[in-house]
């Protein structure tokens, strides 16, 4: 049984991982709390699903799905934050203006088109499952886990190794600076806004597929693990993100397993809370000294 | 004189026209927010009745829908509304049982009888004298289910709940109890959140115990996660599945499709049941509507009838009147044959069927 | 004292909405107290849920009087941030927020998972023992004192920590101190609007008291604005009242709610009252 827990727990922490992935980008580069990157991830599945019905193959659907969420994240992106922005609002406005903009986008989603679940139809993808010795996998849990993997290196690879993140980097560690460097930071920003809400798209289509559950609240209920995997990693932190997200999965599957499953969310907060008390800056974050 | 005569005619007019004015209805249902889906289905229930109650000769009803949001505090705000604003002589709802226990004591507080058509939990008529339920208990239909698993050879059991939600625990604690009754062993007791989408570690854990059965309690949504989860995981056939209330509702072949196959669940009602009245319920509600009806919508569709001919009994709009006259309810309706306890409970579980998923629908076991 | 029958039908039809109304404008200020020292902790949700658990046990299990409960709902909350005061209150930003909402689901949790507390099911017989009137004479009470500290000279080194903490304490003031005082004075008002809405509402559920209505109590402040304890509250009865005013609409609803808030912060970048208080000269 052990063989197959850890997997469980490997293949959930992959999940988080990769919801988390986008939320810590947003986070750390912008320094902005979004609460409407779980919008995006409900978006994304949603897109999937419209093109997997009208007969596209998952290879395009989902691409097309996080395009589509990463162009939506960016207008609204534009319409919300562009005036906080100028106004050099305090954080707490930008999580307020982000919170009553999700409350809405939530509840425009589930007026247009109801609150059912839905799946992507039958046959998207192989559903039958794979054994690996004592271990049994299905196709959309190995998708997520290779996902998880090429987008950690290709984001790794776009930050430190492209002028294009260099300029990332250097908006993220001071954004003042970056300015009077000459450098267009708001169409940086547009661009961040643009790769975290894509990431949350794809995030979306491939948890939609694992879980076989689409509906229009699915974002909100991944927020609040989200959440805690950016902050316990620590903001901006892909790294961090990444082996968060995995141990909060295996840490909630062994739990479960072992101990009670009644227990398994308070064990991940009592955690989360621990790691806190012990690092205040999460596992991989900087000292609020360093960043001020 | 002739003047007074004139007014004297008026008067009686005026009182005849008092009599037939239609008697106002509550009904509180979730109509927004994460689970509207059961809402809307009770509301199309009861406008459809309401439809025909209009078309017939019976009391007229002036239905006033209030929406709860599914939050206790929205179904405690329906209720003062509807009774304070509306004067309404009685209601219909709320959705959940969750619902029914912060807004029923309000109800009964003022004397206005309301009836619960889905909420099946444990313990919500004994909030006071005024609160009704046409819903079957969990602890009238998990039984008979039970004990057509027994009947399979069903020796063990592993159970499954969400442990955050109020009708899935109510449901669970009912379900334990049945399982202990009906002489089978417990091998292990899991629990969920209900928003939860991974299921994989209580499930690894049931599958490595071996159980003949599988007892799950939660609203639609989880159970089909955790069916198509068992899929995956390598559970087969030998497994028998077994549903609360919560996995009676067509939705579940919707989303959960073929995993869904063998489950079997105990039911008041269903949807092919040959009884013209049943039939001729379907083909209307299809015709309003474009879907056919779910339980939801035919307790709720029975209950406004039921409510009507209470109403028509009592001959006033009087709370009080309605609320004795509905304890001698004696209906006949889409669900079969209706009367009230004492306790204001379904008097019988006679009319409960074991259904079972096949191809994405019910059909009744063999 | 009696009301005259359509006055007595219109408070009986909102009382609901009347308590909340109390209810959310402390929950407000306990939201408010933090956020003027410059600390985004969220744990008014989890304080209100030990406020209302603790109340509603004695008054289930040991049927003492509510004017015994009501003063003796503050311990379990004020008790719970001393013990959690210390190392938490290291944190800042985010992290101390989410430190803050994950020791209320663990708080949540135990709600699910101890028997004595209902489960799911919650706590349910709760006398109706809080009076309206009682709601909002501890509403106004707290509403004067906070007036009254934060023109203080506590008022001042509360704003100068919400600035710099870093310069405050080289200014000589005891940060420490200050924000375990503040956490302990929000966890008192959350307590104390936990009790009154149990027994205002005679039935609580353990997930009245989780992320979510967390996130609802920091919105109260937020869309008030922090200039004065005045503007939380009214942030909290514009919150409270809208979804009732857009009842009807049901799904829509919802998004009006939210599109109300986005223009409230954007065209209202210090709260709808921007009005904030003059301190007395040191």
């Amino acid at each position: 049984m052990l063989p197959q827990q850890l997997a469980n727990g490997l293949l959930l922490g992959a999940t988080y991982a990769l919801f988390a992935l986008g939320f810590t980008l947003m986070f750390g580069v912008l320094r902005v709390i979004n609460l409407t990157y779980g919008f995006y991830f409900t978006l994304g599945a949603f897109l999937a699903l419209w093109l997997t019905r009208a007969g596209v193959g998952l290879v395009l659907a989902l691409p097309a799905a996080a395009v589509g969420s990463g162009l939506v994240a960016v207008g609204i992106d534009a319409l919300l934050l562009t005036r906080l922005r100028r106004a050099r609002a305090d954080e707490l406005s930008y999580l307020m203006v982000t919170l009553g903009a999700v409350l809405a986008l939530y509840a425009g989603m589930a007026a247009l088109l109801g609150p059912d679940i839905r799946r992507l139809p039958p046959g998207t993808i192989d559903e039958a499952a794979i054994l690996l010795g004592p271990i049994r996998v299905t196709a959309a849990q190995l998708l997520i886990l290779g996902a998880c993997a090429v987008l950690v290196a290709a984001l790794a690879a776009l930050l430190r190794a492209t002028r294009l993140g260099l300029g990332i980097r250097a908006l993220a560690e001071n954004p003042d600076a970056a300015a009077l460097m000459g450098m267009a930071t708001g169409r940086m920003a547009a661009l961040v806004s643009f790769l975290s809400g894509a990431l949350a798209g794809a995030a979306g289509v491939l948890i939609g597929l694992n879980f076989n559950a689409i509906h229009p609240y699915m974002g909100e209920s991944m927020m609040l693990r989200g959440f805690v995997v950016v902050i316990a990693g620590g903001l901006g932190s892909v790294a961090g993100a990444i082996i968060a997200g995995l141990l909060l999965g295996i840490i909630e599957v062994l739990t479960a397993g072992y101990l009670s499953s009644g227990l398994k969310e308070a064990v991940a907060f009592a955690i989360l809370v621990l790691v806190l008390w012990t690092r205040p800056q999460g596992l991989f974050g900087r000292s609020a000294a360093v960043r001020a | 004189m002739r003047f007074l005569v004139m007014l004297a005619a008026c008067l009686v007019l005026s009182t005849a026209a008092g009599a037939a004015e239609p008697v106002p209805v509550g009904l509180v249902a979730i109509l927004s927010g994460p689970n509207a889906a059961y809402g809307t289905a009770i509301r199309a229930g009861a406008e459809l009745a309401l439809a025909e109650i209009d078309a017939g000769g019976g009391p007229k009803i002036a239905l006033t829908v209030e929406d709860s949001g599914g939050t206790k505090d929205g179904a405690i705000n329906a209720a003062r509304k509807l009774i304070g604003r509306d004067h309404v002589a009685a209601i219909i709802g709320p959705t959940l049982s969750n619902e029914m226990f912060a807004m029923g004591p309000v109800a009964n507080g003022r004397g206005v009888p309301t009836i619960g058509t889905s909420t099946t939990a444990a313990g919500i008529t004994d909030i006071g004298p005024f609160i009704f339920r046409t819903a079957l208990p969990e602890a009238d239909v998990i039984p008979v289910t039970m004990a057509r698993a027994v009947a399979r050879g069903v020796k063990t059991i592993a159970l499954l709940y969400a442990s955050d939600d109020a009708f899935s625990k109510s449901g669970f604690d009912t379900m334990r109890a049945a399982a202990e009754q009906a002489g089978l062993k417990i091998l292990t007791v899991e629990s969920f959140a209900s928003k939860d989408t991974d299921f994989s570690a209580q499930l690894t854990k049931i599958k490595a115990l071996q159980p003949d059965a599988v007892g799950i309690s939660a609203l639609v949504e989880p159970v089909s996660g955790v069916l198509l989860q068992t899929r995956q995981l390598g559970f087969g056939p030998q497994t028998l599945f077994i549903g609360g209330n919560g996995a009676n509702s067509p939705r579940l072949g919707q989303i959960a499709g073929a995993a869904a196959d063998g489950l079997i669940v105990g039911s008041p009602w269903f949807v092919a049941k040959p009884d013209p009245l049943n039939q001729a319920f379907v083909a209307a509600f299809h015709a309003r509507t474009g879907h056919d009806p779910d339980q939801f919508a035919a307790q709720a569709y029975d209950t406004m009838k039921i409510l009507d001919e209470a109403i028509a009994r009592a001959g006033s709009a009087s709370p009080g009147a309605i609320r004795d006259a509905l304890l001698r309810t004696d209906h006949h309706g889409v669900m079969g044959p209706f009367r009230f306890t004492d306790h204001r409970d379904p008097a019988s579980a006679e009319g409960v069927v074991v259904l079972e998923m096949h191809g994405g629908a019910f059909r009744v076991a063999e | 004292m009696t009301l005259p029958p359509f006055l007595a039908d219109l408070i009986w039809t909102y009382q609901n909405v009347i308590v909340a109304l109390g209810v959310n404008g402390l929950l407000a200020l306990a939201m408010y107290v933090v956020l003027a020292a410059g600390q985004l902790s969220l744990g008014q949700a989890a304080f209100m849920g030990l406020g209302a658990y603790s109340s509603a046990l004695l008054s289930l299990r040991l049927q003492l009087p509510f004017t015994a409960v009501l003063p003796l709902s503050v311990v379990a909350p004020v008790g719970f941030a001393l013990l959690v005061g210390g190392p938490t209150l290291r944190l800042s930003g985010v992290y101390l927020a989410i430190a803050t909402i994950g020791l209320g689901e663990v708080l949540r949790a135990v709600y699910l998972n101890v028997d004595v507390l209902g489960g799911a099911l919650g706590l349910s017989g709760i006398p109706e023992a809080a009076p309206i009137w009682l709601i909002y004479l501890i509403l106004a009470v707290a509403l004067l004192l906070l007036w009254r500290v934060g023109r203080s000279h506590i008022g001042r080194a509360m704003e100068a920590m919400r600035v710099d903490a870093a310069a405050a304490a080289a200014m000589g003031v005891d940060v420490r101190r200050y924000r375990l005082g503040v956490l302990l004075a929000s966890a008192a008002l959350a307590g104390l609007a936990g009790a009154l809405s149990a027994h205002a509402t005679d039935f609580i559920g353990p997930n009245d008291y989780g992320f979510e209505p967390a996130v609802t109590i920091l919105s109260f402040a937020l869309l008030g604005g922090i200039g004065s304890p005045f503007g939380p509250v009214l942030g909290a009865w514009v919150l409270t009242l809208l979804p009732e005013l857009l009842r009807g609409f049901a799904d829509v609803r919802l998004v009006l709610n939210g599109v109300v808030i986005v223009l409230a912060v954007l065209f209202l970048p210090r709260g709808l009252l921007a009005w904030r208080m003059r301190r007395i000269a040191a």
